[in-house]
């Protein structure tokens, strides 16, 4: 046992070179892969939560810029009096906004506060600010994307320049930064306040660019979507109700088709690394055709051959794919580039999860590697093998 | 003399494991390159078509594009200070100012059979809009009648999007029941608005309820400098805001780049370990050489002569790779479909393209794969210049 482990270093450290070149080949493209793979991971989170809260998102029926009627809100909420079907709507205005002289571009949304809270139960935001939120009429829930990217801290006055009505700028207090919230790049204030702004300027109020409906249940959530664009249908402001996941993804669908795009890309590379290592290993065990030949020829076994190439391939696979996955990891976890932000989607959070997934993928790179070669030593015949030496 | 290219060529047989696995290495890599390459070149190159330094397009304060800027029109009306600034009508003798409003209509992808759907940006514009627009003119059927339920469309989005063709009616309006026939098919030389259905401002605005229009697009003289003319509208006798075409198209682009950033260093990795496992490559050959080179040595050949051979075999290499990597992007395109479609940062609009592998990104390809077959191969050819030829010999 001992005797194998020896010469298994020195057989990594006979060609340094090599050795170092192939943990590159096969590192950089488990680099690739944790990198894409978090932002795939990141976008998917954030579906899964939003098909988890069980929420139904009612827009006018041609296009989202189109605004709805407030007073749907009460025709929808009507449709389950006991309120054990749908337990909150919540009508949600987008405005846009930028800080003045900042054109960094923000997600501001103005909510019916009354419902706010019960329809979006993953801000978990504490009780005292829950008391804030509701009793402070310019109270703002900030996502902690745009937090940390400004600055601002719970308790802070802040103004922000809308993008939509009333297009100047509006004074609020942070009351909270969600940090446990899966999305962390919107921001939430009070619909009451917009209003109040909106008619001092003389602006239409009373505008929903979308509802939000928290279901009790997956059944509520499939019949009521129905139920409500058949309420409104043929009427003036007629709805199209789909479930927050599919809602979210045909965002993200518009928007370069990241986690597809993404998915592809590290697919190919991780077939990249496959290639680089074998072409290692086909190397080696040529160079090592008369060491094979010679130790078979003492006495070593068919099967000592193929498990001694097969350890070295997923040995030096292991290494680079270690130093692949810890490199991203670390640059993500501990240093300014964890603020790095993927617009409209997700700040990039690399997992611990993601890097052992790829370990376990330079795993397998190591041993399709190392397949053929070892095959080859445990079939080697030596009288032929000697023989054919120069 | 110096060695003959048959000597590199066949030697890339010699170890034919090897270089099959190299080659599917830079392969791979120079299809991903490839096909960002015509991403990038489709975007810019529909971006450089919206680069008309003339024209401005004037948006609310505030506002950061057509989509979310509404100006009532007697705000549009105090733009009359500026009728020494905008370039007159040749025939009408009057200033070029085209109001108009942009909404948006949910259109179903030709790529998938129409599952899923993109918004289109459509337009509401006056007579005056196409000769301040001055590169989109129609090249099938005609324009749309002012008064009339009529529209004219795009080109790329004519490609991109069901229910688009001649004579074909297109549901528009706040409710989306007002049928309105397709007369025409326009173009913008490739640049953006070729994504977009047009109409006649009045009709539009009524249909969708609005009483304020979206921006007001203003053609410039010749002779007036675009920043002046932003600053006079953002001054406290106007109080709007105003942006060139180039500058309002790169705001939209935005988030595209980002993206694209974020491509370009995983390619950019991928070629430094394309390097590497060139570089790999070419060692193992080297070190398997070295009798051979020595040899050649001692007739004659120069250490030079047999890095530069070394380096020729690395481009071999490289070059069959990316040829090969071309022809495999080329067949993603084909069955994946070329059309594209992203959304604007701030319009939530889309704008529609197409990737096509020109001659020029296939030369890009294959230049840069040269290049990193070049850098895996400098070492290694140094080193088999700098072989100690006895010593070589007398090990071998």
């Amino acid at each position: 046992m001992n005797l194998r482990l020896i010469y298994l270093y020195r057989n990594l450290t006979r060609n340094v070179r090599r050795t170092l070149l192939t943990c590159a080949a096969v590192g950089l493209p488990i680099m690739i892969y944790v990198l894409s793979m978090s932002v795939v991971h990141g976008v998917d989170k954030f579906l899964e939560n939003s098909a988890k809260q069980l929420r139904i998102v009612v827009t006018q029926k041609t296009s989202i810029v189109n605004p709805l009627p407030q007073g749907h809100r009460r025709k929808i909420e009507a449709l389950d009096p006991t309120q054990q079907r749908l337990t909150a709507v919540c009508g949600v205005q987008w405005i846009g906004g930028q800080r003045a002289n900042d054109p960094t571009p923000l997600s501001l949304m103005a909510a019916d506060h009354d419902s706010f809270i019960p329809a979006m139960p993953e801000y978990q935001l504490t009780p005292s600010e829950i008391e804030a939120w509701q009793k402070d009429r310019q109270a703002i829930i900030v996502g902690s994307g745009p937090a940390g990217q400004m600055g601002w801290k719970v308790g802070d006055r802040i103004s922000i320049v809308p993008t939509l009505p009333p297009y100047r700028a509006m004074e609020f207090h942070v009351v909270s930064t969600a940090p446990d919230a899966p999305d962390n790049q919107s921001i939430f204030f009070r619909k009451d306040f917009l209003d109040e702004e909106l008619k001092k300027d003389g602006f239409p109020e009373g505008l929903v660019s979308f509802f939000f409906v928290k279901c009790a249940s997956k059944k509520d959530l499939d019949d009521f979507r129905q139920l409500i664009d058949t309420t409104f249908a043929g009427s003036l402001d007629e709805t199209r109700s789909l479930d927050e996941k599919t809602f979210m993804n045909e965002f993200i669908a518009q928007q370069f088709d990241l986690p597809r795009n993404l998915a592809i890309l590290s697919g190919l590379t991780v077939f990249v690394a496959i290639m680089a290592a074998m072409n290692t290993m086909s190397m080696n065990f040529r160079d090592r055709i008369a060491e094979m030949a010679t130790l078979k020829s003492l006495g070593f076994s068919g099967g000592f051959a193929f498990s001694l190439i097969q350890t070295e391939s997923l040995l030096l696979c292991s290494l680079g794919g270690l130093i692949g996955a810890m490199v991203p990891f670390i640059l993500f976890t501990f240093t300014p580039a964890k603020d790095f932000q993927v617009p409209l989607i997700v700040t990039l959070v690399v997992e611990m999860s993601t890097c052992l997934k790829a370990l376990g993928i330079a795993v397998f790179i190591g041993v399709v590697a190392g397949l053929w070669p070892s095959w080859l030593a445990m079939r080697m015949h030596v009288v032929r093998a000697l023989r054919n030496l120069e | 003399m110096a060695l003959p290219l048959t000597y590199n060529w066949r030697n890339l047989f010699a170890r034919r494991t090897t270089t099959l696995l190299t080659i599917l290495v830079i392969a791979a890599v120079v299809g991903v390159f490839t096909w960002m390459l015509g991403f990038q070149s489709a975007l810019s190159g529909s971006l450089s078509f919206a680069q008309d330094e003339h024209k401005l397009i004037v948006l609310r304060q505030a506002a950061t594009s057509e989509t979310n800027s509404a100006i009532p029109p007697e705000e549009s009306n105090k733009l009359s200070q500026l009728d020494r600034e905008i370039a007159l009508d040749a025939k009408t003798g009057r200033p070029l100012k085209s109001p108009e409003m942009i909404v948006q209509v949910s259109l179903p992808r030709v790529s998938d059979g129409g599952k899923t759907r993109a918004n289109v940006a459509v337009r509401g514009l006056t007579d005056d809009g196409f000769k301040v627009h001055r590169n989109v003119r129609i090249v099938e059927g005609r324009a749309f009648a002012q008064g009339q339920m009529e529209v004219v469309v795009g080109m790329a989005i004519a490609k991109q999007f069901t229910g688009l063709r001649m004579g074909d009616t297109l549901n528009l309006g706040y409710s989306g029941n007002r049928g309105y026939k397709i007369v025409g098919l326009f173009s913008a030389d490739g640049g953006p608005m070729e994504s977009e259905v047009w109409g006649p401002l009045t009709m539009m605005m009524n249909a969708y309820q609005r009483n304020a229009y979206s921006s007001v697009v203003l053609r410039l003289n010749e002779t007036m400098n675009a920043s002046e003319v932003i600053k006079k509208v953002e001054g406290p006798t106007i109080q709007l805001t105003a942006q060139t075409e180039a500058q309002y198209w790169d705001a939209q682009a935005k988030n595209i780049r980002v993206y694209l950033l974020i491509v370009r260093v995983l390619v950019g990795v991928m070629c430094v370990a394309a390097a590497f496992s060139i570089a790999n490559t070419m060692y193992s050959s080297v070190a398997a050489r070295s009798r051979e080179f020595a040899m050649l040595r001692t007739i004659g050949f120069s250490g030079g002569q047999i890095m530069v051979s070394i380096m020729i075999e690395a481009v071999f290499l490289s070059l069959i790779g990316g040829l090969l990597g071309c022809a495999a992007c080329y067949t993603y395109l084909q069955v994946m479909g070329r059309t594209k479609d992203m959304f604007g940062a701030t319009s939530f609009t889309t704008m529609a393209f197409e990737i096509s592998m020109t001659p020029m990104i296939i030369v890009i390809a294959l230049g840069a794969v040269t290049l990193v077959g070049l850098l895996g191969a400098l070492t290694p050819g140094i080193r088999a210049a700098k072989i100690k030829v006895v010593e070589a010999l007398r090990e071998a």
